[in-house]
């Protein structure tokens, strides 16, 4: 099996969360001798190139973080450039994001089934995860803690052909917190995350307060 | 204040837009967006960690950044493609993060990020064109409403401008 992936981000590869998730996927995917061809949206110079992939192939998955409840802005002018396709090809995506539960990520994953047909693809499914927000801030041990249970689907896409195994939709984790979870995860939201973000904030050479408010 | 932005280059709406909000005596500040510079955004989270409530990103969208945060309503007129609003009109939604925090709290058992302004705006959406999904985008503006706990005014055609006006009140 080849498969062409493209990265959805418009964040720069070196930052992108959606690409470190993409190396561990490829990973277990390309175990059994199967291969891919990898191209970054971020990079507005390789579109060409990634128009041309996409017309050659027709095994298509697309990572996808996202953003305002369906796919980035950027991602959506890049499609907007493309024919849909007329033979028997399929595409498949990865979504996630920050927010951790899983409902905070139907409403986009309900328009990639849409956009799948409009491009005239056959739906291979959606891989759909949350939680994912700090990758980016975390040392090596702990993102690839974050990042290692994607091998194991990037194994099973490979056995499926899609993301429609019960392992697959099993991944998203629990659809909404149960409400003894939510008190305590509440409660870290005041103390070990928002110092947590504070630090991210640093990190970057943050001097202001993160709920400054630079125009009232 | 209802805050309009026009992401197409067709003002044939916005006119329309003027001349029954003017009739209604409905305070409007429409913003012609399909002329501006308005990049994507980048994702590089500076707005929420490194200089909170400024995006990185200086062009024209800090002008409609800051009529938002006074906004009671904020509509976006858009082209549609493949099913969905196209990315002009994303661009304008996906640019909308510094109105918010990063700091996270549960609503309705939900995440959320914790507003940086206090309440936010309304959002509606006017949209052109036949490449929508109208039902999707109905369920889509319901979501992105919910992000930021204000409510969804609705999808309208642009041939539904009167029904439109009078949800801006």
């Amino acid at each position: 099996m080849h498969v062409l992936i493209i990265n959805g981000s418009p964040r720069i590869k070196k930052f992108s969360n959606t690409d470190k998730i993409l190396d561990e996927f490829t990973k277990g995917m390309c175990e059994g001798g199967n291969t891919c061809d990898r191209y970054e949206i971020s990079d507005k110079a390789s579109w060409d190139a990634i128009r041309k992939a996409y017309d050659e192939s027709d095994n298509i998955l697309i990572a996808i973080p996202l953003y305002v409840e369906c796919i980035p802005g950027l991602l959506m002018e890049f499609l907007e450039t493309l024919t849909p396709k007329t033979g028997n090809a399929k595409m498949s995506f990865i979504l996630q994001s920050g927010f951790a539960e899983g409902v905070q990520l139907r409403c986009g994953e309900a328009y990639l089934e849409r956009l799948a047909k409009n491009l005239g693809c056959e739906y291979g499914g959606t891989l759909v995860k949350g939680g994912n927000f700090e990758i980016r801030f975390l040392n090596d041990e702990n993102r690839a803690k974050a990042t290692s249970p994607y091998a194991d689907m990037g194994r099973e896409f490979a056995a499926c052909g899609n993301f429609n195994s019960d392992k697959c939709k099993a991944f998203t984790g629990p659809e909404i917190f149960p409400a003894p979870v939510r008190v305590l995860v509440g409660f870290f939201f005041k103390t070990a995350v928002r110092k947590n973000f504070i630090r991210d904030g640093e990190s970057l050479g943050c001097t202001r307060p993160l709920d400054y408010k630079p125009y009232s | 204040m209802i805050l309009i932005v026009n992401t197409t280059s067709d003002t044939s709406v916005t006119e329309e837009l003027r001349k029954q909000a003017e009739a209604g005596n409905v305070d409007v500040d429409i913003v012609e967006a399909g002329s501006l510079k308005i990049s994507h955004c980048i994702g590089c989270n500076y707005c929420w960690l490194k200089t909170p409530g400024e995006c990185a990103i200086k062009d024209d969208y800090e002008m409609i950044l800051k009529k938002l945060i006074h906004a009671d309503q904020y509509w976006v007129i858009s082209d549609t493609a493949l099913g969905f609003i196209d990315h002009k009109g994303k661009n304008v939604f996906d640019r909308i993060l510094p109105i918010l925090t990063m700091n996270l709290k549960f609503v309705k058992g939900q995440m959320r990020h914790i507003s940086r302004y206090g309440k936010n705006a309304d959002v509606g959406l006017i949209i052109r064109g036949d490449a929508a999904d109208k039902e999707y985008l109905e369920r889509w503006v319901e979501r992105a409403a919910l992000n930021l706990e204000s409510k969804s005014l609705g999808v309208f055609d642009e041939s539904k401008i009167k029904e439109a006006v009078s949800c801006m009140c």
